[in-house]
């Protein structure tokens, strides 16, 4: 139903609903039709079906059982359906390019950047390993995905001038606090909160050149890092004492990366706001980042924590 | 995204990867350096399984108003999926 009768779209709330361009307005008028009024600036997440000119044929909140969601899509339907068929016409109904969109909720890729995927997981231990984790709250043991973007002069930043095998350097500072404050928390079970700068309490990750050749440049990350929300991490409500390895490739022909490929794991603890119901103490969470193909409808979503663009790009204070 | 219910899942797979647990006085002394042998079962371990999230294969417009556009051109109504977090981003 979803890819043959309706054209399905994804957003996030956080934007839609503070966008001050046609887009929002448009957004706006269609969920004031439905439960979520958005007063005070409350959330209007949910499942919406409605028309092209913006009639609301069905919203239910989301986060229902599958069957649930079924039957709301098949209301949908239904009550488009019973619409007047010259108002469902191919073409009846024209929508002009979108003029003017608010540049303080639109987000794209850094120019040259790069994209890349991160996936979170919640593991366990089981005799001598690891294996996938169970959760008491529905869908928080699936991978939980969310991007890194770095620009173009960072990514660069990776590949020493005249590389040496076995050279090392100290993982560039602006990409080692991206990925430790905004990608190495827990966002399987909702939004989680990021980690401040002072909330680094140690970090020591690396670059070493792993090969040189005419045709590539083959790195290899690693390194520790402890993030908690009190400098004795003990007592700290949450923190990830964790570990990385990686692996970065460059193309030298092509002047690109063509791989990166980094999983880190350790001990997380501790809950957000929307994050609730964590297992209770230290237990294992692993992250893994992969370069984005580019072709899925996905890798132009921009990080979650991209909202705060200075923070993100560390141009902020914190 | 906020996740509402409660579904427990039974873990199957054990990837032979031992990451002892950190002790309380030094948070880092009991963590070891991942394994270049470990890499590849981690990897495995965290990311998601083909076939392992069935949304996914919706081909999901991210543009609102392109979606508009399709579907007026198309005479189809839009199906929108709006959380706060991404819904393809955020997870």
């Amino acid at each position: 139903m979803a890819i043959e009768d309706y054209v399905p779209v994804a957003a996030d709330d956080w934007y839609q609903r503070r966008r001050e361009d046609a887009e929002g307005q448009f957004f706006r008028r269609v969920a004031d039709q439905g439960p979520r009024k958005g007063e005070g600036g409350a959330t209007r997440q949910g499942i919406y079906c409605f028309t092209a000119d913006g009639q609301l044929l069905t919203y239910k909140n989301a986060g229902q059982n599958p069957d649930v969601m079924r039957e709301t899509i098949r209301d949908g339907l239904r009550a488009w359906q019973r619409l007047p068929e010259d108002r469902r016409k191919p073409g009846a109904i024209t929508v002009e390019d979108l003029a003017n969109p608010d540049p303080q909720y639109a987000r794209t890729p850094p120019p040259g950047g790069l994209v890349v995927n991160v996936y979170t997981r919640i593991l366990d231990h089981e005799q001598d390993g690891l294996c996938r984790g169970t959760c008491s709250v529905r869908g928080g043991e699936a991978a939980a995905r969310d991007h890194l973007w770095l620009t173009e002069a960072e990514w660069k930043s990776l590949i020493p001038d005249d590389p040496k095998p076995g050279e090392r350097v100290p993982l560039p500072a602006a990409v080692a606090e991206r990925i430790l404050r905004f990608h190495l928390t827990d966002n399987t079970r909702g939004e989680p909160p990021m980690w401040r700068r002072d909330e680094i309490r140690s970090q020591n990750l690396t670059l070493t050149v792993a090969e040189v050749t005419p045709a590539a440049v083959r790195l290899r990350l690693d390194g520790s890092a402890l993030l908690a929300t009190r400098a004795d991490a003990a007592k700290a409500e949450r923190g990830f004492d964790v570990r990385l390895l990686g692996y970065i490739g460059y193309d030298r022909a092509k002047k690109a990366i063509d791989r990166f490929d980094v999983v880190a794991v350790g001990d997380h603890w501790g809950e957000g706001t929307f994050t609730r119901r964590a297992r209770p103490g230290r237990m294992p969470l692993g992250v893994a980042f992969e370069l984005a193909s580019g072709k899925a409808a996905g890798d132009l979503v921009p990080p979650q924590a991209a909202r705060e663009t200075n923070a993100y790009f560390g141009t902020g204070k914190r | 995204m906020k996740l509402a219910g409660k579904c427990l899942l039974t873990c199957a797979v054990t990837w032979g990867v031992a990451m002892p647990t950190a002790s309380a006085g030094d948070p880092q002394a009991g963590t070891p350096p991942i394994r270049p042998e470990q890499f590849a079962k981690l990897q495995a371990l965290i990311k998601p399984d083909a076939g392992e999230d069935q949304w996914a294969k919706i081909p999901w417009v991210t543009d609102l108003w392109q979606a508009r556009q399709i579907a007026a051109r198309q005479g189809k109504p839009i199906l929108l999926w709006e959380m706060d977090g991404h819904p393809l981003g955020c997870t």
